[in-house]
């Protein structure tokens, strides 16, 4: 398959960006959108030269669709996939997989049964600036790793979580129920995810605390996650979508030869190395990188694989595995211990 | 402006690094008010106005504006309400009213006349009341502007949107005398139409809310007869039995819950903005089945001109709310539970986005 026809379910702002850059890509094509709200999804159509459809029953039933692109509240990750790997299509789905790894699992079960492909939204991975911070790492530019930390803290308001941002508005960002949580599954999975792209490792226990302490509804809006990664390096998560006026977003990686700082100004490498034709022992900064699209290098990636044969490359394993990161940190405050993150074994 | 224009300012304002934007805007806005100002022959006026700068901060600024055309008038304000649900669900930018900031809130105003367009039919010293915003100076233009009756009090007078809300939600209601009244939600939309109900001739007249926090001045002489807080008795709504609801909440749990308290063939008014988001409402057993009367009484609906007996006009209901401000059929004064000095307002609005805690009428007092 060179060219994807896909059926995009949802048209909220995510939606809308993910549509658009399908068709930048140049790999795909909309054949058609849905949304429960019908103005919405006719004025995306609109900007992709698309039809509407007037279900997602209609969306998955067409014969002349490839794929689903799936950019709709957590809860409907599930129902929606297993209907539409039911009607035979592939599945690109908004992160996170799901709410829980119940819903992975019988998302993951359903696409193999169908010999259909699944791939998850962290397109994040595809920035210029996080494939030059794993190729880095890769080049060993900070030995072993022995700590990483993230900083992300923001102020979401009142409307947020009553939907008011949204096309399509709905208060199910605040709902446990619908999110599967808070800023943790909602924002700060992007950052596990890249962070298990750049350093290959993935968390293996986690301990977290967390709290709603300036939002509506039952999701938490402050989390903080001590954890290991791999066997050795020691990591914490700081965030919260509630600090005014000072907003911080940093991750830091560092190792037994260097330190790796990621930040909207770029990349900071420190290495005792040579590396990337750099100078040992100094800070050496990376501001400027190629525009790039990112969704669209996503969608790319996808198409190429499914073409190929292959597992696509933010694999449902991948989003798995992030959720398994979340899902024991949520439930590590809840038994009041650590946990063992789970492996994915099929 | 033109469209090409706006683009290209855009362009080059949008290019320009972050940290000289707002110098830039500000030096713009100046100029553009100056070049105003030449070209329409008006002069610059100066005053203090509150400003929401971001979500949940409110701070009072220095803004200009262009003096009087010939028809308006410049007024020094003396009090300004706060419109609560409007100006919090702005400040916290909730559904339906997200809006760029910095916003200027409030419209509901009385004070002085300090300027009179030659064709205003005002004289300077006149006292007014109307559409301005929460600031120490700014015009009121013939649309938006009335003449407080002598006798009235500013304070009061400055409820005059306010006044207007409700009294176009309890014509378009068309209560009538001995029929079982409910006002669901007693903040101050709630409260004025409590009392605005009692003259249509209520009877009796329920208040409804969600706590006791505001029962002491939802009941008593001349307003509601009975408290029901749904906090202490849930299952009360269903024993309400209502012929007319007045839904001053503004939300779609509140919406529903109206319809709950209405007999079989009530009426249920939308007074209150709904500020959320209600997809799973029960609408065939709450109201079809019910024999259910939902009618829509938001101020936007208001006519200019052409009033009939259900729809007066905008200029009618200022009136008539002053009128009866004026005569003692209506008093609004002891709503106030906190008047404001503006440069308090960063406070005030800490409360407003918390909901308004015990809070029925905040007014702002510009002469402090």
């Amino acid at each position: 398959m060179n060219h994807m026809r896909i059926a995009v379910i949802g048209a909220g702002g995510i939606a809308q960006r993910n549509a658009i850059e399908a068709v930048k890509s140049g790999a795909a094509t909309v054949t058609g959108v849905f949304d429960v709200n019908l103005q919405a999804a006719r004025d995306l159509a609109a900007k992709v030269q698309a039809k509407t459809y007037a279900s997602f029953e209609e969306a998955i039933a067409n014969s002349d669709v490839d794929a689903v692109m799936l950019s709709t509240p957590h809860h409907l990750h599930r129902p929606q996939t297993l209907a539409a790997a039911a009607a035979g299509k592939h599945v690109l789905v908004e992160k996170p997989i799901a709410n829980t790894l119940d819903d992975a699992n019988a998302m993951i079960d359903a696409c193999e049964h169908a010999g259909v492909a699944m791939a998850v939204n962290y397109s994040f991975r595809y920035l210029p600036k996080i494939q030059k911070a794993r190729e880095l790492v890769q080049a060993g530019a900070l030995g072993d790793i022995t700590g990483i930390q993230v900083i992300q803290h923001q102020f979401k308001d009142l409307g947020y979580w009553m939907g008011a941002r949204s096309t399509s508005p709905d208060d199910w960002r605040s709902s446990r129920e619908k999110s599967g949580g808070g800023f943790l599954i909602m924002s700060v999975c992007h950052n596990v995810d890249y962070l298990y792209f750049i350093t290959g490792l993935k968390g293996t226990r986690v301990y977290s605390e967390y709290a709603t302490l300036g939002s509506p509804g039952n999701v938490e809006d402050i989390i903080s996650v001590t954890s290991r990664w791999g066997d050795k390096a020691v990591g914490t998560i700081s965030a919260s979508s509630i600090l005014r006026g000072a907003d911080a977003a940093e991750e830091r990686i560092w190792g037994t030869k260097g330190t790796l700082l990621i930040n909207d100004k770029g990349l900071s490498l420190y290495s005792t190395r040579p590396i990337d034709g750099k100078k040992p022992g100094r800070v050496h900064h990376y501001a400027k990188f190629e525009e790039s699209s990112w969704t669209a290098d996503w969608i790319r990636a996808f198409v190429e694989a499914v073409r190929l044969g292959k597992r696509p490359e933010v694999s449902a394993q991948e989003g798995w595995e992030n959720l398994a990161f979340i899902e024991s940190a949520y439930r590590s405050m809840e038994v009041g211990a650590p946990i063992s993150v789970p492996t994915y074994v099929r | 402006m033109p469209d090409w224009l706006v683009k290209i300012l855009g362009t080059v304002y949008t290019r320009m690094p972050a940290g000289l934007r707002p110098f830039a805007k500000r030096v713009f806005v100046q100029g553009l008010l100056r070049l105003q100002a030449l070209t329409s022959r008006r002069s610059l006026c100066k005053g203090m106005r509150i400003e929401f700068i971001d979500f949940e901060i409110a701070d009072l600024e220095p803004f200009e504006f262009l003096g009087p055309r010939p028809v308006d008038v410049r007024v020094d304000a003396q009090f300004s309400t706060i419109s609560p649900g409007t100006e919090r669900a702005v400040l916290c930018g909730m559904p339906g009213a997200r809006r760029p900031f910095p916003y200027t809130p409030g419209y509901s105003t009385a004070g002085v006349v300090t300027e009179a367009g030659a064709k205003s039919g005002f004289a300077i010293g006149d006292r007014v009341a109307g559409r301005m915003s929460h600031s120490s100076s700014g015009l009121l233009t013939p649309a938006s502007m009335f003449r407080v009756p002598d006798g009235v009090d500013m304070l009061e007078a400055s409820y005059i949107e306010l006044g207007i809300i409700c009294l176009q939600g309890i014509r378009k209601s068309g209560i009538r005398p001995g029929e079982r009244v409910a006002v669901m939600g007693q903040g101050l939309i709630g409260q004025m139409a409590t009392r605005l109900a009692r003259l249509a001739g209520a009877d009796p007249l329920i208040a409804v809310a969600s706590s006791r926090r505001r029962a002491s001045s939802a009941v008593g002489p001349g307003r509601a007869d009975e408290f029901v807080s749904l906090a202490d008795d849930p299952g009360a709504l269903a024993r309400i039995e209502a012929d007319v609801v007045i839904e001053a909440v503004g939300s779609s749990l509140a919406i529903a819950q109206a319809t709950t308290a209405a007999r079989r063939g009530g009426r249920v008014i939308l007074l209150g903005s709904s500020r959320d988001l209600g997809r799973n409402l029960d609408w065939h057993n709450i109201v079809q089945e019910r024999d259910i009367t939902l009618i829509g009484a938001h101020i936007g609906a208001l006519p200019t001109y052409d009033a009939s007996p259900g729809r007066w006009t905008y200029a009618q209901e200022g009136r008539l709310f002053l009128a009866q401000l004026a005569s003692g059929l209506v008093h609004v004064a002891d709503m106030t539970s906190w008047k404001a000095a503006p440069a308090d307002c960063n406070r005030v609005y800490e409360v407003v986005a918390e909901g308004g805690r015990e809070h029925v009428g905040i007014v702002f007092d510009w002469t402090r």
